[in-house]
């Protein structure tokens, strides 16, 4: 029952479904495509570097580029906005040699001064911008967020084309500096005026934003990408956040893509039409039961043991899942350079449950207040679902639900016994083992104050390594300690689930978050209806 | 008129610093924060930094009683502070959403009256008949069904079995896009229409001066006009006026559902991110509408029937 | 030709006592328990002779959690109009009655209730409060109270000058006894018509809430999260959505026809004479 494919096959598993149709066609170039955003009911702002959320990072990801990208197929970060980098033995200065064919929507060309100008402006605290945790390893980030500077000294240029970025740490920078939440700005653009008229180097030009219904943009002929590329002369982000909704306007065609619930991927599933546009990938995201491991009963690892075993994560993700999710063996994910493929995770055993918690002194039962959200894949839902199953092994679960916003609040002020959550596990490895980490503050992300000495010693030694098979190694061995102490219930890495109309072509299974597509990549055939349809 | 009317505008104002200051308090003991949402659900580490320089930059670090006091001289300056999540004025994200709410309200009115008032009447004409407890069962049944239920269904039917209309989204207001939601949401003020019409007109139709005319030899058709009409006005401007004004503020279930960029899915939006000034701006527009559309049924009273004098 | 009102009485008490009855017998009408009777893998099917409306997704049966669910449905609906026709009454007797100053307060209050549309309150409320049967009693029972205040306020006001309250005040009855005995009795009527469509209003209140990610507390059964939970699937688990809806409708009619019968019946102006 437990899926233990590795990245690449369930990554082709993903593509497999786009690339024999993008074989056997030509490519086609123009028509309008109707993409969905699908996480709320509007987009705040257009300027992703004021916003955390995904829905504001599928419009940005039409408009904006950043220094590195993502490769969903390899899983790793690659050049985007340079065409060559030297790195000082140290491992922390790095010497980029930048693009020189790029330019932004103004039509002005790309520089170094373009990254600097966006660097500092997301460090300048009085942006408060999100995504400064992701530029925080530039050298001279704290003094300008402490005031004392308003500009990273770590930020040289050297020429027009030529930036020398020196870090703190010699981590592989790529997994920052790809993210949509650090994208370069022009620097002649006054950068408030990103929120409404947003310019970028990106594949699509800003055209409307229709506040609480869509996005619009079109295709920019500037593009630095392949020649043919972008190949959609329009693009538009329809905001769909009610997935009833969406269901019916992906049936009714009026939609090209939507995401999918589990609900939905079951029907779409038995459906012999919508079934061959459907586009899944393990997401690198863990779901979970977080307990406070230092508050009795569960400060003691036997009694977390228990809630991992009393559980039958497995008929849970069958049937009320739908399938749509992989069974957790620990907390890194089967998509993780760092999973462990020999990995055994609990398996349903209420009498052992039972008997841990004997062991641990709780023959009379514990009880297990959860706090969680809606949502049906790591939500109230779900622990509905368990309440019946650890009753059987004297614990007695249940559930207080709270609004999304009261969730956050809570489990980063760390006020809950338990809770539920989806929780980041990838891409890289190690900045998640960081949140395992016991100097790492409880509200930065170990949720759980998680401490144990010899992951501590681990993760120190993984953030030393060079070597990216050894420090791998490191991490793995830290995930079966961490699986071994069970300050979490897992249960389950998410497959996300993307449906495409017949005629949509060239979209990719990114396991960071699939609803984040190339759109530069995408292309429709004229079996698309008239509207949109290439002419 | 001209200072009656001017009367009754200023007479909004300490009803909507009541209001205001009332939604100051429930929110400013609202658990959860803006800046908690910054982890974008489980997707990266909260930075306590950042949560400081957010709180700054909003005035979120101050005491209750300053930004209450600030709340108000901005508010005097009709300046509804700016929105934590888009860092935009909150007036700009509320014009937006104006024309959209009005029309998805304007529309589910024009449907409730010219569907409503016309039932309401034919059943009157001949009470107790099929059509008459037809009609009214109907009206019942209409406002007995939750709001989403009805639009779920209606989108099934039309948009999805019949393929006849789009199921969501505002599509830039083209009135396709706008049928059902604007059936959704009208159903239930044509329910009350026809049932308050047939009341009305039953009322009238009882009384003495009606049956005296009916005496004389009066046909039932001049009748309706002239006596009937005028009376059973008052009564269906009072209903409309009271639902046109509430109807904004009905409006958020069908919003949410159908996608629509109005007011009522801009406010649910806010709330459960914690954009509050946000909530606050949108929540005073909504009071506004409703006090508005209340001075002017008083005088439309007026113009209707000369006998209601404006105090 | 009397019979639609008629019809609306008898129709309206039928329907309600239809669901009282099986609130307060659903341990007798099923043997399965609304929540513990949980079994994932006898999830989502559909109706049988053992679940007379299938079992929803986590394998309950649906037909106890209607059941079930009207007990909630129905306390919510109820206790929030007492208390909402409590404060109305309170306010509208003891501002009719003494009027001055109080009476401009009292005003005001209502003025402003009206104002805020009582979803949107609500929504606040319980934003405030969490989610939970408690919160939503507060919620719906503190926002729909103007309209029983202003119509027992006119009442009391044309009431108050009226002979046999005048001689109660010769006879020095106080004044909360001359509102309680002489002023109350009179009033009772429209505010227990406004009361019994208020219930209604309480039940649907509940279910938009629901919709909006603020109803009760799962897995106690309630039929907006029923609703609000099964509604993706209405395609192919109807029954879950079906008759939770079926359910609401039920209720909100009946409390409607019943509302209206009572007017009806209490304000013989609106009889037809034939």
């Amino acid at each position: 029952m437990i899926m233990r494919a590795t990245i690449g096959a369930l990554l082709l598993a993903g593509t497999a479904l786009c690339a024999p149709a993008a074989w056997a066609q030509d490519v086609q170039r123009g028509g309008t495509l109707n993409f969905t955003a699908p996480y709320g009911s509007s987009v705040g702002t257009l300027d992703i570097t004021a916003s955390a959320e995904v829905q504001t990072e599928i419009v940005a990801h039409a408009m904006h580029r950043s220094l590195y990208k993502w490769n969903p197929e390899t899983g790793k970060p690659e050049p985007d906005l340079f065409t060559d980098v030297t790195i000082s033995d140290d491992g922390l200065v790095y010497t980029y040699k930048l693009r020189d064919d790029a330019v932004f929507h103004n039509d002005k060309p790309f520089t170094a001064d373009d990254v600097i100008y966006s660097y500092n402006r997301i460090a300048t605290p009085a942006t408060a911008s999100p995504s400064a945790n992701f530029i925080s390893r530039i050298k001279g980030f704290e003094d300008v967020q402490g005031g004392s500077a308003t500009e990273m000294s770590g930020l040289k240029k050297i020429d027009n084309h030529t930036l020398e970025i020196t870090f703190t740490a010699s981590q592989d920078p790529g997994f920052d500096l790809m993210q949509n939440y650090v994208p370069i700005y022009p620097s002649n653009v006054e950068g408030d005026t990103q929120a409404t008229q947003p310019v970028g180097l990106g594949p699509f030009r800003f055209v409307e934003h229709v506040p609480g219904s869509r996005v619009s943009f079109e295709r920019f002929e500037g593009f630095f990408g392949e020649d043919d590329q972008p190949y959609l002369d329009r693009l538009n982000i329809l905001i769909m956040g009610e997935a009833a909704a969406r269901d019916v306007a992906f049936r009714n065609q009026e939609i090209d893509v939507s995401v999918l619930g589990s609900q939905q991927y079951q029907e779409y599933q038995a459906d012999p039409d919508l079934s061959k546009g459907l586009l899944e990938v393990a997401e690198l995201f863990t779901r979970v039961v977080g307990f406070d491991t230092t508050k009795p009963p569960f400060d003691d690892k036997r009694v977390r043991q228990a809630v991992n075993y009393g559980i039958d994560k497995d008929l849970i993700i069958d049937r009320l899942v739908k399938g749509k999710a992989f069974p957790a063996v620990g907390f890194m994910p089967t998509t993780s350079p760092a999973f462990d493929p020999d990995a055994q995770g609990y398996a349903y055993d209420p009498e052992k449950a039972k008997a841990l918690l004997e062991e641990a002194g709780h023959a009379d039962g514990i009880d297990l207040p959860v706090i969680a959200n809606q949502n049906e894949s790591w939500g109230a839902p779900i622990v509905e679902a368990i309440i019946p199953m650890l009753a059987k092994a004297n614990i007695r679960a249940s559930v207080e639900p709270v609004e999304n916003a009261v969730l956050e609040d809570r489990i980063t002020a760390g006020n809950f016994t338990a809770f539920i959550w989806s929780l980041s596990s990838g891409p890289d490895p190690l900045n998640i083992l960081r949140c395992f980490y016991s100097k790492t503050a409880q509200s930065a992300c170990n949720y759980t104050k998680f401490s144990n000495p010899e992951v501590d010693k681990l993760y120190e030694a993984a953030q030393q390594e060079r070597d990216e098979a050894k420090r791998n190694d490191l991490i793995r061995q830290a995930d079966g300690i961490i699986r071994e102490e069970a300050p979490y219930w897992f249960f389950n890495y998410n497959k996300a689930v993307m449906a495409h109309q017949p005629w949509v072509h060239g979209l990719r299974g990114n396991p960071q978050e699939l609803a984040i597509q190339d759109y530069d990549k995408i292309w429709i055939d004229d079996t698309a209806p008239a509207d949109r349809k290439p002419q | 008129m001209g200072r009656y009317i001017l009367r009754r505008l200023l007479q909004m104002i300490p009803t909507l610093l009541a209001v205001a200051a009332l939604i100051f308090l429930i929110f400013s003991v609202l658990p959860g924060s803006f800046a908690g949402t910054m982890t974008g659900g489980g997707r990266r580490a909260l930075s306590p930094e950042l949560v400081a320089q957010i709180n700054a930059q909003f005035g979120l670090d101050k005491p209750l009683p300053v930004r209450f006091w600030d709340y108000l001289v901005r508010l005097a300056q009709f300046d509804l502070g700016t929105s934590f999540r888009t860092r935009e004025p909150v007036v700009d994200l509320i014009a937006a959403r104006i024309w959209p709410s009005l029309q998805l309200a304007l529309s589910a009115m024009a449907l409730a009256v010219t569907v409503g008032i016309p039932l309401g009447f034919l059943a009157a004409m001949r009470p107790g008949s099929l059509l008459d407890s037809i009609t009214m069962i109907g009206a019942v049944s209409g406002l007995s069904m939750p709001q989403f239920w009805l639009g779920l269904l209606l989108m099934y039917v039309f948009a999805l079995q019949l393929g006849w209309l789009p199921s969501f989204g505002y599509g830039d207001g083209r009135l396709r896009n706008l049928i059902l939601p604007a059936i959704a949401l009208g159903f239930a003020p044509l329910a009350l229409l026809a049932r308050t019409t047939r009341a009305g007109v039953l009322e009238v139709m009882g009384s003495d001066h009606i049956r005296t005319a009916m005496a004389k030899g009066t046909s039932p058709a001049q009748m309706i006009r002239w006596h009937v009409l005028r009376n059973v006005m008052v009564l269906i401007v009072t209903t409309l006026g009271l639902q046109i004004g509430s109807l904004l503020g009905q409006a958020l279930v069908i919003e949410k559902l159908f996608s629509w960029p109005g007011l009522g899915s801009l406010m649910v939006d806010s709330v459960a991110i914690r954009d509050i000034p946000v909530v606050q701006g949108t929540i005073l527009v909504i009071v506004l509408w409703f006090l508005v559309i209340n001075v002017l049924v008083d005088v439309i009273y007026a113009v209707i029937d000369p006998r209601i004098s404006l105090r | 030709m009397r019979m639609p009102f008629r019809l609306n009485l008898t129709l309206g008490l039928a329907l309600v006592s239809l669901v009282i009855l099986g609130a307060v017998f659903a341990p007798l009408l099923t043997p399965h328990d609304p929540i513990l009777d949980a079994d994932l893998m006898n999830s989502e099917m559909p109706p049988s002779w053992d679940h007379w409306f299938g079992t929803d997704s986590q394998g309950r049966d649906v037909f106890a959690r209607v059941l079930y669910g009207a007990r909630v449905s129905l306390t919510i609906g109820i206790v929030a109009q007492a208390i909402n026709s409590t404060i109305g009454i309170a306010l509208g007797l003891s501002a009719g009655y003494w009027g001055g100053w109080w009476d401009d307060v009292v005003n005001g209050l209502t003025n402003l209730m009206l104002a805020i549309p009582s979803l949107v309150f609500a929504l606040a409320i319980m934003a405030v409060l969490g989610p939970g049967v408690p919160s939503l009693l507060i919620a719906l029972g503190l926002t729909n109270w103007s309209w029983s205040c202003r119509i027992t306020r006119s009442a009391v006001m044309s009431l108050k000058s009226q002979g046999y309250v005048q001689a109660a005040r010769t006879l020095g009855y106080g004044d909360i006894r001359i509102m309680l005995t002489q002023l109350l009795p009179n009033i009772v009527g429209p505010v227990l018509v406004m009361a019994t469509l208020g219930i209604g209003e309480a039940v649907l209140a509940e279910a938009a809430l629901s919709f909006l990610g603020l109803g009760i507390r799962p897995p106690a059964p309630s039929w907006g999260n029923m609703l609000t939970d099964a509604r993706e699937a209405i395609r192919s688990v109807p029954w879950a959505t079906i008759f939770p809806g079926l359910a609401v409708f039920v209720t909100v009619l009946g409390f409607n026809l019943l509302g209206d019968g009572m007017r009806d019946w209490l304000d013989p102006r609106m009889q037809v004479r034939a």
